[in-house]
């Protein structure tokens, strides 16, 4: 292996954080004030190899198709076997009577591979990874500087950073759960990092709480695809002579007939949904981001705007086989999203917390990317990954920006406090200008091009006959292989498949796939132009009220605020740069989808089969600048040079003002249907094991206590006493033998 | 060699023996009583011992009877230097002064009510007139009265 | 034995015992003295001598019973009264009778040696020093301690149940003609002859007969200081250690007493 194959850099990439954050937690302490040092070594050597492996994967891409890469890339690393069970066999494979077929056995037993594998998608989203992990851990240099906990908020951020790169370079679902869970405990722990304040640990409880809904969805996916495909490896192994095809392999990608849709195909992809649900903070999980931003900010950019709230798309994308057999689960996936996208979107015009604002912000636009994959076609995959990219950029600039705003006030963040900070710190308020512009999706800023493009995904979806036609021969209903058949389980799983793909021949469509209808798609897409004009408007609102208007500071700020320190700035430019730049360069050249497309997800036939040539949808982006304009007009009428802390717009909408600012009663629904049931179980098992259980014990514990009460008078400290009731003992048990033994 | 009628009337006098030391030393409060009901179980034994030793025409009981004898002196040398000491502790030579190993919360245990008949002062023997009467002591006469 | 040459020995000898009892009696000084009794006493003794020495040619002939009979009762009841008396000083001197009846019972059982050892240790010795510690430590007066036991019933009771049980046992032992425990040790002894027939001494081939010579002494000796000479190297140790050891818990104690004698002072 020599030192630059791609092998040893998709190694290096989650290595070297990994190396830094133990450096950190090993010398933190004695490092003192440069106690960043080996956490942002260890980012930066990441990013660099992550530079490099994208490069590396390009070329493999470039090498392998001309320009329509069919072929799937991918570069498997298998580091070592975690966990071998043999003769686990799913469902029960005799309990049918049934032989197993010696060559199927194989199959059966249960393997757990430390396997990384590396795709297009997975050398893109390394690389957003590690590039904003290392703007983030830059930035922190001069946002955290004098905390106490200096060196523990790198080590944390250093091994979130190789966590996160080990969950998209993961080859095996068990692994993927394993740095799920990874992830959530570095949120957890960094939305605590100040953990003395009630608010934070109340915070950071939340956050893990909500997750763990989440993440038992994907461990029941994660069972169910075990015993539904008999392996959790993404990638195809040999056992032997034979191959054994992995989940989202090449060999069952090439079977039309390779996944499961019906009942267990429409239950695993919900699951799947459920858990990118929780992580992605969407529609009901949603609750616990915006109270994630009682963690630092440079934590909130990085882990709860830019990368971690991205695991659930990526991990549908990654998905994206299973999903396109389950029209139903698709269209849940969009209209999760739509729906969420709507509401944060509402809930975030009315937040005064600038950093609130932005977490609603990061909601909805996680919530376009939903739309966008739930659309299920090549585009709407390219789409979301698209916005996934240009919205780590922005987001993160604007959360940067509201760290630095924050960092010069004080410590204040509620917009009504402060204002026309323009003057004050001039950098902040241009980069922050031109993240706000790309998250309105003002041309030609990044968002714009990505947000023109889900619309267009979702456009399609809504008008198959302007577009494209999507399916109609799509499933010939072949054999099926018989291998993937060695248990009741599965052969009742495929066979549901099968009736599933007759009903979807016929005309009649039942359950949830009867979501799937362009009605349906209509008003996803009509509600995704009206969030655009939305989040033009909040976001704008935050603008006009932070930046314009007459100069105001809080008492906390001192007296003379100040722009951030240099190291702080440097990466809200680059970022900014990049906001304006990256979207325009991805789209124009088309680069990114040429690239994806060579995802081995997204070769699966049903995807290939949707994908259109690349361009540029010029009624869609006429109408969705158009919202954009309208929400930026109304926002300029509201707060462009006014005090912020003059008469909200919400005083005119009445009650659906009240609706918003209580963010649709999400938190009290979750309060009294859950929280105060469950308080009220606590309480009477509280009661039952005090009163109840306890009482049990400490009756049993008086009974030897009343018998010592009485044997204890025994105790008279008089030896002849002892010697007495030795005599006696010794006379009773010589009684007893010579009464057992007469003759 | 000795009978066999001979071996169980001296078995009986050493078990009668031993009996009686036993019952004194649990009931008896003076420790050198004890010490005393001590040795004459140890007298009982030794009776054994050697009608054993001669019924059998065996030497070995009256070794051990020999030993029996050396260890007593030792054990009385030893035991009556700790009497000692626990009488100028207590100034008693009463078993039943040391309790301290009862439980925390029992109470002490204390001399039951006296037997009535034994109030009345004891009667001194007589000794005989020889040699010249000694001189009046009151103060000797006091700590030795019991003599 | 010759039950009819003894019977009129035996009545002398008792008649003997008694005259000479009641002439000690009448000698001894007594509240009710006179001059007359003391006479009568003399003459006793006299008559008490003279028979002593009529019957002391017939005494050889006197069983062996007998003179055990006498020498246990004198142990038991000694041994009794040991016990029960409530003066630690005539328990003390009760326990001297006691020895001289045990030593009495050893001699009839033909163990000489144990029989006078047992006198000079013990009545000797020891008990002389258990008298010397009752004059260091009696208190004036009858202690109140001698005059109440603890758990005297109970102490009886199981006194005597042990008694009971190891009379019957004995009881047993003479009821089974050949008693199996007592077959053991010949068994044993055979056994050992067997394996070390070239060590064996005259003694032991033929024990019974010679075990109440004149020379029992000298052969006890030369079993102590034969066989178990390592024993009695251990047992002098064991002496000089008690020794020593008493003297230094003595001379600690004396030191300490005398700091608190001296700051009582």
């Amino acid at each position: 292996m020599s030192p630059f194959s791609p092998t040893t850099l998709l190694v290096l990439v989650p290595l070297l954080p990994l190396l830094g954050a133990i450096c950190t937690i090993l010398l933190g302490r004695r490092l003192g004030a440069r106690g960043h040092l080996p956490a942002v070594a260890g980012i930066a050597g990441a990013a660099l190899v992550a530079g490099l492996l994208l490069v590396s994967t390009v070329n493999d891409v470039r090498g392998d198709g001309n320009g329509q890469a069919t072929r799937p890339v991918e570069i498997i690393a298998e580091l070592w076997q975690w966990a071998t069970v043999d003769d686990a066999h799913a469902g029960g494979g005799d309990a049918a009577g049934t032989p197993v077929a010696p060559g199927i056995s194989a199959l059966d037993s249960f393997s757990a591979t430390v396997t990384l594998r590396c795709d297009p998608l997975t050398s893109t989203l390394l690389v957003i990874i590690t590039g904003v992990g290392l703007l983030v851990a830059i930035y922190s240099i001069g946002y955290m500087h004098d905390d106490p906990g200096y060196p523990r908020f790198f080590a944390l951020v250093a091994m979130f950073v190789f966590s996160m790169s080990m969950l998209v370079a993961a080859s095996n679902f068990l692994l993927v759960y394993v740095f799920w869970e990874a992830v959530g405990a570095c949120s957890y722990l960094l939305i605590g990092f100040w953990f003395t304040r009630p608010e934070a640990a109340r915070a950071a409880k939340k956050a893990f709480l909500v997750n763990r809904v989440g993440d038992f969805g994907l461990a029941i996916a994660t069972f169910l695809l075990w015993m539904t495909y008999g392996t959790l490896d993404f990638h195809d192994t040999w056992a032997g002579d034979t191959v054994v095809q992995g989940i989202l392999g090449h060999t069952r990608l090439a079977d039309a007939e390779g996944f499961v849709g019906g009942a267990v195909g429409t239950a695993i992809c919900l699951l799947i949904l459920l858990a990118a649900c929780g992580k992605s903070a969407q529609l009901p999980l949603h609750v616990w981001l915006p109270d994630a931003m009682e963690g630092p900010t440079p934590a909130s950019a990085l882990i709860h705007a830019a990368t971690m709230v991205t695991a659930g798309i990526y991990l549908i994308t990654r998905s994206a086989p299973l999903f396109v057999g389950c029209p139903g689960a698709l269209a849940m996936v969009s209209i999760v999203g739509a729906t969420t996208a709507l509401v944060a979107a509402g809930i975030a015009t009315v937040q005064n917390d600038l950093k609130r604002v932005l977490a609603y912000s990061t909601i909805s636009q996680l919530g376009y990317m939903f739309a966008s994959l739930g659309t299920g076609s090549m585009l709407g995959f390219t789409a979301a990954i698209f916005h996934l990219v240009t919205h780590a950029f922005f987001k993160a600039l604007l959360f940067l920006g509201a760290g630095s705003v924050m960092h010069s006030m004080g410590g204040v963040i509620d917009m009504r406090r402060f204002g026309g900070l323009r003057q004050v710190m001039p950098v902040t308020a241009a980069t922050f200008l031109i993240g706000a512009c790309a998250l309105a999706g003002l041309p030609p800023f990044a968002g714009f091009f990505s947000k023109d493009e889900i619309l267009a995904a979702l456009h399609a979806k809504a008008h198959p006959d302007q577009h494209h036609s999507d399916h109609a021969d799509a499933h010939a209903a072949d054999q099926i292989a018989p291998n993937r058949l060695a248990t009741p389980f599965r052969q009742a799983a495929f066979a549901s498949n099968r009736t599933a793909l007759e009903s979807d021949a016929g005309l009649e469509r039942v359950g949830l796939d009867a979501l799937d209808h362009p009605s349906t798609w209509q008003t996803l897409f009509w509600m995704s132009l009206f969030t655009a004009g939305l989040t033009a408007f909040y976001t704008f609102r935050a603008v006009f009220m932070t930046f314009t208007g007459p100069k105001r500071v809080p008492t906390e700020a001192g007296h003379h605020p100040h722009e951030s320190p240099t190291v702080m700035t440097v990466p809200l430019m680059i970022l900014a740069g990049l906001s304006l730049l990256a979207g325009w360069v991805l789209f124009a050249t088309g680069g990114l989808a040429w690239f994806l497309a060579a995802t081995p997800s997204l070769t699966a036939p049903a995807i290939v089969r949707t994908a259109v040539t690349h361009a540029f949808h010029v009624d869609l982006a006429v109408q969705g600048s158009l919202a954009a304009a309208i929400g930026i007009a109304i926002a300029a009428i509201g707060h462009l040079g006014k005090r912020s802390d003059s008469p909200q717009m919400e005083r005119f909408l009445g009650p659906l003002g009240t609706l918003l600012e209580n963010k649709f009663y999400f938190d009290a629904i979750y309060k009294a249907l859950i929280v105060r049931p469950l308080e009220g179980l606590s309480l009477l098992s509280a009661l039952i094991d005090r009163n109840l259980v306890d009482g049990t014990v400490d009756a049993v514990a008086r009974v030897p206590l009343s018998w010592g009460a009485v044997v204890r008078r025994l105790q008279s400290g008089l030896v002849q006493r002892y010697a007495l009731a030795g005599v006696v003992g010794v006379l009773a048990i010589v009684l007893a033998l010579a009464w057992q033994l007469r003759p | 060699m000795i009978t066999a009628s001979l071996l169980h009337n001296a078995l009986i006098v050493g078990a009668i023996l031993f009996s009686l030391g036993l019952v004194g030393i649990l009931t008896r409060r003076n420790l050198i009583v004890m010490f005393l009901c001590a040795e004459l179980m140890l007298q009982g034994v030794s009776v054994t011992l050697v009608a054993w030793s001669r019924y059998h025409g065996d030497w070995g009981g009256q070794i051990l009877v020999i030993f029996v004898l050396t260890v007593a002196a030792c054990e009385a040398a030893v035991a009556l230097v700790f009497i000692l000491q626990a009488f100028s502790r207590t100034g008693r030579l009463d078993a039943v002064a040391w309790q301290a190993l009862r439980e925390d919360n029992l109470p002490r245990t204390v001399d039951r009510e006296l037997p009535a008949g034994d109030t009345a002062p004891p009667s001194w023997p007589r000794l005989s007139p020889a040699g010249i009467r000694p001189d009046s002591d009151d103060n000797q006469a006091l700590q030795r009265d019991h003599v | 034995m010759d039950q009819v040459s003894v019977a009129p020995a035996g009545m002398l000898l008792a008649g003997s015992v008694t005259a000479l009892a009641a002439a000690l009696w009448l000698l001894l000084p007594k509240a009710l003295d006179t001059p007359g009794t003391r006479r009568l006493g003399a003459l006793l003794g006299a008559i008490a001598i003279l028979g002593f020495a009529a019957t002391g040619r017939t005494l050889g002939c006197l069983g062996a019973d007998a003179v055990f009979l006498v020498v246990a009762g004198v142990a038991v009841v000694s041994g009794l009264a040991t016990i029960v008396t409530r003066s630690p000083v005539y328990a003390a001197i009760w326990f001297a009778l006691t020895l001289a009846g045990v030593s009495g019972v050893l001699l009839v059982l033909g163990a000489q040696f144990l029989g006078v050892a047992t006198i000079v240790v013990y009545a000797g010795a020891i008990l002389v020093m258990f008298l010397f510690v009752l004059m260091l430590a009696q208190p004036s007066g009858m202690a109140s301690y001698d005059r109440v036991s603890s758990e005297p019933l109970l102490a009886a009771v199981s006194g005597a149940v042990l008694l009971g049980l190891l009379t019957l046992s004995v009881g047993r032992l003479s009821a089974s003609a050949p008693p199996a425990c007592c077959a053991m040790p010949s068994r044993a002894q055979a056994a050992a002859e067997a394996v070390r027939p070239q060590t064996a001494t005259p003694s032991q081939a033929a024990p019974q007969n010679q075990m109440t010579d004149a020379d029992e002494v000298a052969r006890l000796g030369a079993e102590l200081f034969g066989r178990h000479l390592f024993a009695v190297e251990v047992a002098g140790l064991l002496l000089l250690v008690a020794l020593v050891g008493a003297i230094a818990v003595v001379s600690r104690a004396e030191a300490a007493d005398g700091d608190q004698g001296r700051s009582r002072r």
